[in-house]
């Protein structure tokens, strides 16, 4: 899959919260670790729905944990 | 590896082992005689290996672990588009190839047809599965750290 023009801040917010691991956050976000690792990679823009489980796992906004870097950005 | 990226190497191997059972039968039909029954040379391993990977496939990586999420279900999608595709595409490539053989007067086996059409629905098997599994990335690893 092509690498998306939406950069996050997964892995840091996951160290900062208790070095939590890739499963934990996929088991919190009813997604499997393989989705969160392309998540993570930048491989996969994930749909606002889970984007929206993610950033409430970490207990912050949207736009804490994904930013858009288009061209319009 | 995730359930999905475990049932397309499920079904691709579950296609390899038909793909034995099917030669080999053709080879006892009409090439050689086997000195040993076909059950226990053939049939008994395969079922240990459907079995044994039955179990695998269905071991999750956590408890919590979902069936599938929407990038796995986005996945299935494609590789379902790109067996249907190569579906039509070996069809119409079948279908020509008996012509361009036999010629405009020619004849075939009335069995062709039922042959081409079971085979073709056959290899759309493995065409799903590796489709599946170049998605996920190569050896399934997906860029895990």
């Amino acid at each position: 899959m092509a690498k998306s023009e939406v950069k996050n801040s997964i892995r840091r917010l996951r160290f900062d919260n208790g070095e939590m691991t890739q499963q934990k956050l996929a088991d919190a976000t009813g997604v499997t670790r393989q989705t969160i690792i392309a998540i993570e990679s930048g491989k996969y823009a994930p749909s606002l729905p889970l984007a929206f489980k993610i950033a409430r796992t970490f207990g912050v906004g949207v736009e804490d944990v994904f930013k858009y870097e288009g061209e319009d950005s | 590896m995730n359930k999905t990226q475990k049932s397309a190497v499920f079904y691709l191997v579950m296609f390899l082992l038909w793909a034995v059972l099917i030669t080999y039968a053709f080879l006892t039909m009409f090439v050689i005689t086997p000195k040993v029954s076909p059950t226990w040379t053939l049939l008994v391993p395969f079922g240990v290996i459907f079995v044994t990977s039955i179990f695998w496939v269905r071991k999750k990586q956590s408890p919590a672990e979902v069936r599938s999420d929407e990038r796995d279900d986005l996945i299935k999608k494609r590789a379902v588009i790109a067996s249907f595709v190569s579906a039509w595409i070996l069809l119409v490539v079948a279908s020509v190839i008996p012509a361009v053989i036999v010629g405009d007067d020619g004849s075939v086996p009335v069995i062709l047809l039922p042959a081409i059409n079971i085979s073709i629905l056959m290899i759309t098997i493995p065409i799903y599965s590796i489709a599946v599994l170049i998605q996920y990335g190569w050896r399934g690893k997906d860029g895990e750290k």
